[in-house]
């Protein structure tokens, strides 16, 4: 249903695209032929070159993620080692101090705040390095000041791993700065509870691990195994829930396109295991894209310059093959309506120019054959008229008519009757209401006539007989006036010759699609050499010693030859003494008179 | 006699209840501890250490909470910066030796705005709207430390002699500076021929004060006086200042305010000829006791509480390296 629907859909378009036509058949041929490959290479190419840029972008940003993550840990590794003490003799004898309520410690303060002083010099994105006691003391680079310990623990004990070290954060810190801080107990626990040393991290020092410039809209963050900011160049993102972290079936970013339009971008990840964070890099996806933009920008020109090119050429092109194709069809749409004038005039060498002589040569080929024929139809009308000329010979008229007289005046009026009327007939068939063609029917009356007449002229001296041995061609036709003159010729030519009664007899039959008839008489006969000569007249083979020469039997020949062909005609076959016969081979025609 | 409403029968003792209760609830609000935060000028200068033991033990006297805080150099920025988080983290208290007059006013009018008593000590700022400062008066010590270098000279027949003199103190600046070296100046006028040659800027830092002189004697040996406005560079043993040491070993005189244990060293190996000190540990305690007393009980000190002055010299040096702690641990 669908495919007829598109093939009516494709049929009315081609018709009101005019596709039937050469020259446009030509121009899409061209684009087609043009721009598919083209369109099928830049597509292939493009596809290419963006799964080799992705590669590129994934292989380059996987790098880039692993050495971050890597420098996490280094860097994280060395705060932990910074952390790690065994046994400080001033810390541990702060503790016994600050156990005791004895505030003589200035000896051990100043000393741990002179360290963690040199410390951060020599890790200066370490925002604060403390010490925290049970009692909410908290002793740092910053001086002496107290927290919420209970709170502290808390947290402490929710983010510990195995080996005691915890990473909290981020937060505010005691100036305000986001930090993250990587807590450590330290191993000298007092009877209130443990002593933890810390590190807090400027959030800056993450800024400057991720620091890679990821286009415009690209950056990176780093984000805890539940998806929570830790940092990101956007601050007010930091604590947030990352809407990357994948919370369903799959747990955790995951690598790859995310996200849709124009908020799509290409993830890469890699774990840093010494913080159990995730540094995630994020490519803008339109950024990627416009990479490939002056290609595709490129590409675009190329496709509009050969489109134009093509069309063009194939405009060029068509123009070339249609237009010879075009005149050559106007002219023969003249020929066609009897312009037999038309000529072309062909340029070069190639098959339309062929084609146009070829045209040249038909139409020189029809307006000779349209000059034969009508010649030849003119030489037809010329023996017609001949040929019905010599059937009104005067002496018949008045010879035929004193017999009427005759009988008239004998008081033979019956007969005189039936000759008028035989001579009447005679003539109306003879003339035919001016049709070329005549049914054998009508041809055998008028014979039949003819002889019925001419046998009262001269005196019953020959009888006739008329066999039509198959009465179905009495229904087909004939070329007017044919038979008549091979009549004549056997009454004038063989019977009365002979000085003897004779008889004629017609027969006629159909062999085939042709028709036979056979005048035959049994009069005077032909001698062999005048037999031949006039057989040879008949079939061209001599020429004329002059027009009157055997005028009856070539007027009947060159009708049924110019109507039928050169096979048609007549042919003599004759016994000198015995007698003649004429065979008319005609084609049976059928249907309507011809005119 | 009326009859009660049943109302007032029934909502009396509902509202006492209420008062038991509310007042209650206040009392124990006035339980939580006051948190007093108190700034040295930095946690690396050790004539604060005297206070901050002072400081701890008062506290916990008192029973308040005590934040000692400071950077760890000099720097009004940072201390600025720390007043301004103390004020965000809602301290009750505030006592400040202050690094830069004019730059700690818009913290303290913050923090009065905020209902945190703001009081100095040591380092005064009077334009700041502060309750109160503990400390001492910075010309008469500077004027006390001017009349002893007097004695000195007059002593050593080098009263008449035009003497170059440099003067070494934290900062421009910091008023109490300034104030002691006008004091200096005005005692010494007339009586001796100083010729100020320098004033030796060391930012408050013992490092660099130790740097700054060593450099200074050794490019300069000819210069004959030098008034310390501070104790920076005594914190070390004399073996740390080997060019100080060989210019006050070839007649270089030397006196400062600031007294401690490892000044007195100094002098004691003559290469101090007089001290003058404050009483740091005095500052400590009762400049906190004089503030919570102020937030508790709304007791309102003097503008203006001196501590007064400490000197030493060759009379009674060995009473005071007795009276006085290390605060290295040897």
């Amino acid at each position: 249903m669908h495919i007829k629907s598109l093939e009516r859909f494709w049929s009315k378009l081609v018709k009101k695209a005019e596709i039937h036509t050469i020259r446009t058949k030509l121009i899409i041929s061209f684009l087609i032929m043009a721009l598919l490959p083209f369109s099928i290479m830049t597509l292939f190419s493009y596809n290419t070159y963006f799964r080799g840029l992705m590669y590129r972008v994934s292989e380059y940003s996987q790098e880039v993620v692993s050495r971050m993550a890597r420098e996490l840990d280094e860097y994280f590794l060395d705060i932990e080692a910074l952390l790690t003490k065994e046994q400080d003799f001033y810390l541990d004898q702060l503790i016994k101090l600050v156990e005791g309520n004895d505030f003589n410690n200035r000896k051990y303060v100043f000393r741990i705040w002179e360290d963690l002083s040199n410390l951060q010099r020599v890790k200066p994105d370490v925002e604060e390095l403390s010490i925290i006691f049970p009692n909410g003391n908290r002793l740092s680079s910053y001086g002496l000041y107290t927290v919420d310990y209970e709170a502290f623990l808390a947290d402490y004990h929710r983010l510990a791993r195995e080996n005691g070290v915890a990473i909290l954060g981020p937060y505010a810190n005691f100036l305000n700065r986001i930090v993250v801080t990587m807590v450590k107990p330290y191993p000298a626990p007092t009877a209130q509870g443990e002593i933890y040393l810390s590190a807090e991290i400027d959030l800056a020092r993450l800024a400057s691990i991720t620091d890679v410039k990821l286009g415009e809209n690209g950056y990176m963050f780093v984000a805890d195994d539940t998806g929570r900011i830790i940092y990101h160049p956007d601050g007010e993102q930091i604590g947030t829930l990352s809407p990357f972290f994948q919370n369903g079936v799959t747990q955790g970013f995951v690598d790859g396109f995310n996200g849709a339009g124009s908020d799509r971008y290409f993830l890469t990840t890699a774990r840093s295991p010494i913080t159990g964070w995730t540094v995630v890099s994020v490519a803008d996806a339109d950024e990627l894209g416009a990479e490939l933009r002056p290609i595709q920008r490129i590409t675009y020109l190329v496709i509009a310059i050969i489109l134009v090119a093509v069309v063009l050429l194939a405009g060029y092109l068509s123009h070339a093959l249609s237009r010879p194709i075009k005149e050559l069809q106007d002219l023969t749409n003249r020929a066609a309506n009897n312009d037999l004038s038309v000529h072309i005039e062909p340029s070069g060498n190639d098959e339309i120019a062929q084609l146009g002589h070829s045209f040249n040569k038909m139409i020189r080929r029809i307006q000779d054959l349209m000059a034969e024929n009508v010649k030849e139809q003119e030489l037809l009308r010329k023996l017609e008229l001949e040929s019905l000329d010599n059937q009104i010979k005067p002496h018949f008229i008045y010879n035929t008519l004193d017999l009427i007289i005759g009988q008239l005046e004998s008081n033979k009026t019956e007969e005189a009757a039936y000759l008028i009327e035989a001579l009447g007939n005679f003539f109306r068939l003879s003339l035919s209401k001016g049709s070329e063609t005549v049914p054998i029917a009508s041809e055998v009356e008028h014979v039949r006539n003819y002889l019925f007449i001419q046998q009262l002229r001269h005196g019953g001296e020959y009888r006739y007989e008329i066999v039509i041995e198959d009465e179905e061609i009495l229904s087909k036709y004939i070329p007017r006036l044919l038979l008549q003159p091979l009549v004549e010729n056997a009454i004038y030519h063989g019977i009365l010759r002979a000085g003897r009664e004779g008889t004629i007899t017609i027969r006629g039959r159909q062999e085939g699609d042709n028709v036979i008839f056979e005048v035959v008489d049994d009069g005077i006969g032909i001698e062999p050499s005048k037999l031949q000569d006039i057989n040879e007249v008949l079939r061209g083979i001599r020429p004329l010693n002059n027009e009157r020469e055997y005028f009856g039997l070539r007027n009947v020949n060159k009708r049924a030859q110019l109507r039928f062909g050169p096979e048609y005609g007549v042919v003599l076959e004759s016994t000198l003494g015995e007698g003649t016969k004429a065979i008319l081979t005609i084609k049976a025609l059928e249907g309507e008179p011809h005119v | 006699m009326p009859k009660k409403s049943p109302v007032f029968t029934t909502a009396l003792p509902i509202v006492v209840a209420l008062l038991v209760v509310s007042s209650l609830a206040l009392g124990a609000e006035r339980e939580e501890p006051l948190t007093i935060a108190v700034l040295p000028r930095a946690l690396g200068n050790p004539i604060f250490l005297d206070a901050f033991e002072a400081a701890q033990k008062k506290a916990h006297e008192l029973g308040v909470r005590l934040e000692w805080v400071a950077p760890f150099d000099f720097s009004s920025e940072a201390q600025v910066e720390m007043i301004e988080n103390l004020i965000r983290r809602g301290v009750d208290g505030i006592l400040a030796s202050v690094n830069d007059d004019e730059a700690i006013h818009r913290v303290f009018q913050k923090a009065r705005a905020q209902g945190i008593a703001v009081a100095t000590f040591d380092g005064d700022s009077p334009g700041s709207g502060r309750l109160f400062h503990i400390g001492i008066d910075n010309y008469r010590a500077g004027y006390a430390i001017g009349q002893a270098l007097v004695g000195v000279l007059q002593e050593r027949g080098l009263a008449e002699k035009e003497l170059d003199t440099m003067i070494m103190t934290g900062l421009r600046e910091a008023f109490h500076h300034e104030e002691r070296i006008r004091g200096f100046l005005a005692a010494t006028e007339g009586q001796v021929n100083l010729k100020v040659r320098d004033i030796v800027e060391n930012e408050d830092t013992v490092e660099k004060s130790i740097i700054l002189l060593e450099d200074y004697v050794r490019h300069n040996p000819d210069i004959e006086v030098i008034f310390f406005v501070g104790g920076w560079p005594f914190y070390v043993p004399s073996e740390a200042l080997p060019n100080f040491q060989r210019w006050a070993q070839a007649g270089g005189i030397a006196v400062g305010i600031d007294l401690f244990y490892d000044a007195l060293l100094l002098q004691k190996e003559g290469l101090i000829q007089y001290l003058i000190g404050q009483d740091m540990s005095t500052m400590g305690s009762l400049g906190l006791e004089l503030l919570v007393n102020y937030i508790r009980y709304g007791h309102v000190p003097p503008n203006f509480v001196e501590v007064g002055l400490e000197h030493a010299n060759e009379s009674n040096i060995d009473r005071l390296l007795e009276i006085h702690k290390p605060w290295l641990v040897k």
